[in-house]
């Protein structure tokens, strides 16, 4: 409180007598008020003569159906595009001017409801867009051998829990270093900032991965913030964001390296599956077993085929050999003498001269005869 | 804890090359049944430790900063 001042209301002097306040005095004192009663206060209602000037300041209304309010703040604090008309929700600190005026400064502004979120969100996209930030050229392919994750994510929540348990499910040995942030409401975009520079800053991460389960438009709308867009794009180390449904896209998601449909899908993606590499590996054998048999079974015919033929072949030279034999042997049998002897003709031996013996051999008998004469023949 | 897990990922991914590189065997020039039946063993024993150590790996959770208390 002011020294010197009595209460709530009035000023004293040093005797304890009321005395005038200053204007200073007077609006410092309603300032004092308003940052003690009303510091960093949320407040809801709708855009009306909405301006930018020097492209610094941002000046609006902030209305309801009765009153409306003057609002200010530095263009670079407005993260999200607002029109006229559109329904806003602001973080703001109450003030009276030097000029007497009342106005809100206001931190953060955050679109309130479907339509005017959706608005916001094309508005923003366009922009962005133009800016080049959601170019496919620009998006990075996540790392193939991935040993360490940095998430981003509010650790009670169901999409982180879903995300630590099919990573679990399907692979291991990795380390997940998590920084919990809130998913929804003003502050979310600003804590999911601070813990992009964080790993950016540390390092070790071979990727990040920015997760909230499924919500209202509402509830995701931190998601589509300017600033975290941009900072998502700026990060040197890829990522990959699992936000919301698969019908939910959001300029996080646009600006990420990867947007994963869900976290579950965003753990999908970041893993192989070691159910079906363990499946994969014992199938490669398998196969290897399939063709071994084939190739024994194979080999075996092989053999087989070559004993036939050469049974075959041994057969076929011992007939060959067997039947030369008996030509030969009808040969012999032919230039035999007992074969002339059966024929009717006879051997004759000994000295064939007038008065020599000489024996004559036929088929049944042998003969003792004399020569008596010995002629020439005449042929 | 996390050196291990490190060494047996090596583990792994070696195990799986080694695999690779027996199944191929088979399909190459240098197959000769006379040595199948050990490289089928081989082989076969990989994948039984692929599937064991995929098994064992355990992933390591750590938060780091909750910037939701600033």
């Amino acid at each position: 409180m002011f020294e010197g001042f009595d209460g709530w209301l009035r000023a004293k002097d040093d005797n304890g007598e009321e005395r005038p306040y200053s204007v200073s005095e007077f609006i410092d004192y309603c300032n004092a008020m308003l940052s003690r009663d009303f510091d960093d206060i949320l407040i809801e209602g709708e855009v009306a003569s909405f301006k930018v000037n020097q492209g610094k300041w941002v000046f609006f209304d902030l209305k309801d159906k009765e009153f409306s309010v003057n609002c200010f703040m530095v263009l670079s604090q407005l993260t999200t595009a607002i029109t006229d008309g559109m329904k806003v929700r602001v973080r703001a600190v109450p003030k009276v001017t030097r000029w007497g005026k009342f106005s809100l400064t206001v931190r953060q502004v955050m679109p309130v409801g479907e339509g005017n979120i959706k608005k916001s969100f094309e508005l923003l996209k366009k922009k962005l867009a133009l800016e080049g930030l959601f170019d496919p050229a620009r998006k990075r392919p996540l790392p193939l051998h991935i040993r360490e994750i940095g998430v981003i994510s509010s650790t009670g929540a169901a999409g982180y829990i879903d995300f630590l348990k099919i990573l679990d499910n399907r692979w291991g040995g990795l380390k997940v270093k998590t920084v919990n942030t809130q998913v929804q409401g003003l502050a979310a975009p600003e804590q999911i900032i601070r813990a992009i520079n964080y790993f950016n800053k540390r390092g070790g991460v071979d990727v990040i991965a920015i997760l909230r389960g499924g919500g209202s438009a509402d509830d995701l709308a931190a998601f589509n913030d300017e600033a975290l867009a941009r900072a998502i794009a700026a990060s040197k180390i890829p990522i990959i964001t699992g936000i919301g449904h698969e019908v939910d896209e959001s300029l996080a998601d646009l600006a990420a390296d990867v947007r994963a449909s869900t976290p579950s899908n965003a753990a999908e993606r970041l893993t192989p599956d070691k159910s079906a590499i363990s499946r994969q590996a014992h199938l490669r054998v398998e196969d290897v077993k399939r063709y071994l048999l084939n190739e024994i079974d194979l080999t075996k015919k092989s053999i087989h085929g070559t004993i036939t033929q050469l049974r075959t072949e041994v057969l076929n030279k011992i007939n060959q050999d067997l039947r030369h034999i008996a030509e030969t042997r009808k040969i012999l049998e032919s230039l035999s003498p007992e074969n002339v002897l059966r024929r009717g003709y006879a051997i004759i031996t000994g000295k064939q001269s007038p008065g020599s013996k000489i024996t004559i051999t036929t088929e049944h008998q042998i003969l003792t005869a004399e020569v008596t004469n010995v002629q020439k023949r005449h042929q | 804890m996390s050196k291990n897990v490190t060494n047996n990922k090596h583990t792994i991914a070696d195990k799986m090359a080694k695999l690779d590189e027996s199944v191929e065997w088979f399909y190459s020039e240098d197959f000769v049944i006379d040595q199948a039946l050990d490289k089928y063993k081989t082989a076969s024993l990989l994948a039984e430790e692929i599937s064991k150590d995929l098994e064992q790996l355990k992933n390591e959770v750590e938060v780091l900063e909750d910037f939701t208390k600033d």
